[in-house]
């Protein structure tokens, strides 16, 4: 029971939720981006609002790095006797 | 059963080789009908909101109490409200955490799970307000950027994706424990807990990865509640266009996310009988956190109405008496009651500072919060500045609805969370067992003097 | 360029109601019914008779303000305007993109003159006045943000017009609903950028001013206070 690696399917779904959260975060950055390119055209946003979101960006980025930062390095830290070699 | 020692997410070879904890896993592993006909009342309650919002789908929000001038009223507030809530969640367990405050470990999971349930409840109240919801891409298609209410969109959800992830990630020892106990669903558990294991790297990591989230956690958790109360600020209209608003609207929604972990603590501890955990020595810090927070409410009340009677600016004075003495005096007072002279009076002295007082005083907390949304939003509106009769504001069954269907919504997380993962933190407590009592004693002797060379 | 304006006589005016009525009809505005405008307090015009009592018992003055939207050169409703879908046109009117709005009323909000009116229900027009829509101004649903357009179906109608005649806008072509039912000619409206136009002479006189224009929003309709029996203004007259 202790130390066994998950199923493979467990696996893949992890992966596929790790890579919908980067999907997630990519869309804000690009939903974000698409709003700052209107406002550039249309010129009549204060800066402060382009400021702001543009630091809106790498927050979602870091949320996201973070989650995959603690997936891998979980993966790695894992005791090396178990099936699911780390990579 | 469950005693061998290298296989826990424990550290190893420690003293206490039996699982302490099985009280918090109560919740999870005895879940029986208890469970089941609470979720499904509180879940009728909330599906009783939405029938009776059916009706604003299909007539349209006439149904509400809104009106001309009084555009905004429950969804707007009750916005506000949910939202502001959620402070106290992420915004005390990442200070808590990183002030290494060892009383925090019974506390985080809780405040972090109330943040991440009313960041959604409130997050999707203006979406309940909008005329025609079904055009809501419009805002990712073409999206204004100079609005508040974009920029409100922005940072609540990075807000949200920030306090998910900061729920989540203490939780995956926790979640590992439940997977080897083998508590079914297996998969969802095996799922979740991402291959943890307790190794020392995995312990780093984990360490490592909760000190940058509750970092990013606090400027985040600062400015959602700034930004929504530009919303209100960055308009002209008297009793709204004010430099205070930013401040007193983060330090009202720490204050109402106190109050509202206050009364989570209370209301859990008592269910699920976890008085072992959650001691008299925990409550009384943010009782008293709880008292700092309302004397310092009343000091940015007291400065905001101050500032616009002295003015004696004749819109400002029409918004200022239909609060002070006027339609909303009783909501005013009622405010100034919940919020100042109850907590004061219960919080002031050790004797009522305890845990029926600091219920008592939380859930007014909770209720006079919610009535300063409402002074915030009606009152202004309903006194334009153009020489418009003043305007009023009834609620409707609707909005009434929907409030009940809220906070259901607010309940049924919880029973819920609590169905599936331990409330309180597991292996922080155990952590603290093992390993802060040494940490702390450490870093108090380091604070002392030096010792000099000469003596050992 | 034109910058459109408007500028309204309050000595004229006798608060008669025929510009509501008026603007009611050219823009297929929706009928909510007394109840809902009175009860409900959801009365709904573009433009309206706003009642301004001044002075004290035995001599208390009304006016009556006939009051569109503003059109404000600095408009606080489109800043906020999550999705655009209010806007300052090139020509100085706020427009209002129907198929946009999003119903979210935040402009309502932040309108300090209350020009912005809301369909609180699917728009009714009881009778046959639904078969008597004027065709030239679109209908609009329920659950979106409307208000005063200063007619401008008219001014592209008469834009088109002239081109048709071969010929250059002049002073006086465009008349909005309210301007041509006003039997006291209260009303004027043109180019305020146009230094041969009647409002820009009007918007310059002695006896012009606007509504909270301290506020900084740039408000494009002046109003031009009554005069005393003598024919000086009440500011000569120190009033």
């Amino acid at each position: 029971m202790q130390g066994k690696s998950e199923p493979g399917w467990i696996w893949a779904l992890q992966v596929v939720s790790v890579a919908l959260i980067w999907a997630f975060v990519l869309g804000i950055g690009i939903w974000v981006i698409n709003l700052l390119l209107l406002s550039h055209r249309l010129k009549d946003v204060p800066s402060a609002s382009v400021g702001i979101s543009i630091v809106a960006i790498p927050v979602f980025l870091t949320g996201a790095g973070v989650l995959t930062y603690v997936f891998v390095g979980l993966r790695r830290g894992r005791k090396p006797d178990s099936k699911d070699t780390s990579k | 059963m469950k005693s061998d020692s290298s296989a826990s997410p424990v550290a190893h070879g420690s003293a206490a080789d039996e699982f302490q904890d099985t009280d918090l896993l109560r919740s999870i592993e005895e879940a029986g009908i208890r469970f089941r006909v609470t979720a499904t009342l509180v879940f009728l309650v909330i599906l009783g909101g939405w029938v009776l919002f059916r009706r604003q789908i299909l007539h349209g929000l006439g149904v509400t109490g809104l009106n001309q001038p009084v555009a905004w009223g429950f969804y707007i507030v009750n916005f506000v409200f949910f939202i502001g809530i959620s402070h106290a969640g992420t915004l005390i367990s990442a200070i808590l955490r990183l002030s290494q405050a060892e009383w925090r470990r019974p506390i985080t999971r809780m405040a972090e799970v109330i943040t991440v349930i009313v960041l959604a409840i409130g997050g999707f109240h203006p979406v309940l307000d909008l005329g025609r919801p079904e055009r809501m891409m419009n805002i990712f298609t073409v999206g204004r950027l100079q609005s508040p209410l974009l920029w409100d969109v922005t940072s609540i959800s990075a807000y949200f994706m920030a306090s998910t992830v900061y729920l989540f990630i203490p939780m995956i020892p926790d979640i590992a424990l439940l997977r080897d106990r083998g508590v079914r669903p297996r998969w969802l558990y095996a799922f979740l807990a991402w291959g943890w294991q307790g190794t020392p790297r995995q312990h780093q990591v984990l360490e490592k990865a909760i000190s940058i989230m509750m970092i990013l956690v606090i400027p985040i958790a600062v400015s959602v509640h700034t930004v929504i109360s530009y919303i209100f600020a960055m308009t002209l209209q008297p009793g709204w266009h004010s430099t205070i608003f930013g401040p007193y609207f983060v330090v009202g929604a720490i204050f109402s996310g106190i109050a509202a972990l206050l009364v989570v603590m209370i209301v859990l501890r008592r269910i699920f009988r976890l008085d072992r955990y959650l001691k008299d020595v925990h409550f009384d810090p943010l009782a008293k956190l709880l008292l700092l927070m309302s004397l310092l409410w009343f000091y940015f009340t007291f400065s905001e109405y101050l500032t616009a009677f002295f003015g004696q600016e004749p819109s400002e004075l029409r918004v200022f008496f239909h609060k002070f003495s006027g339609p909303y005096a009783p909501h005013y007072w009622g405010m100034v009651a919940c919020n100042f002279l109850i907590p004061v009076l219960i919080l002031s002295f050790r004797r009522s500072r305890r845990i029926p007082g600091i219920l008592i005083a939380s859930i007014a907390v909770v209720i006079g919060m919610w009535l300063e949304r409402l002074n915030i939003v009606v009152p202004s509106l309903a006194n334009p500045r153009l020489p418009y009769p003043t305007g009023f504001y009834i609620p409707s069954l609707v909005e009434w609805g929907m409030f009940a269907g809220g906070i259901g919504t607010f309940i049924l997380g919880f029973v819920v969370f609590g169905r599936f993962f331990p409330l309180i933190s597991i292996w922080e407590i155990q952590e603290g067992r093992e390993k802060a009592i040494k940490e702390t004693l450490e870093r108090t002797q380091s604070y002392l003097p030096s010792v000099s060379a000469s003596s050992s | 360029m034109a910058r459109w304006g408007m500028v309204i006589d309050l000595d004229r005016c006798t608060a008669c109601g025929a510009c509501v009525a008026a603007c009611h009809q050219e823009n297929n505005l929706a009928a909510v019914g007394p109840e809902e405008a009175t009860r409900h307090s959801r009365a709904f015009h573009w433009l309206r008779l706003l009642p301004e009592a001044s002075g004290a018992h035995a001599d208390v003055r009304m006016r009556y303000f006939p009051q569109p939207c503003f059109h404000c050169d600095n408009p606080p409703c489109v800043r906020v305007c999550p999705v655009g879908a209010t806007y300052l046109g090139e020509e100085g009117i706020v427009g209002q993109i129907y198929p946009r709005c999003i119903g979210c009323r935040y402009c309502m909000a932040a309108c300090p003159f209350n020009a912005k009116v809301f369909n609180w229900y699917d728009p009714e027009w009881p009778g046959d006045l639904e078969r008597k829509a004027n065709p030239d101004v679109s209908l609009r649903p329920k659950g979106v943000v409307e208000k005063c357009t200063f007619c401008h179906h008219r001014i592209n109608r008469a834009r088109e017009e002239a081109r048709a005649k071969g010929r250059k806008l002049r002073d006086g072509d465009i008349t909005p609903a309210c301007a041509e039912s006003c039997p006291a000619r209260a009303i004027e409206f043109g180019d305020l950028e146009d230094p041969r136009s009647r409002v820009s002479a009007l918007a310059h006189s002695s006896r012009a001013f606007r509504l909270h224009d301290d506020l900084g929003t740039k408000p494009k309709v002046y109003y031009l206070t009554e005069r005393s029996e003598h024919g000086e203004d009440s500011r000569q007259r120190g009033a």
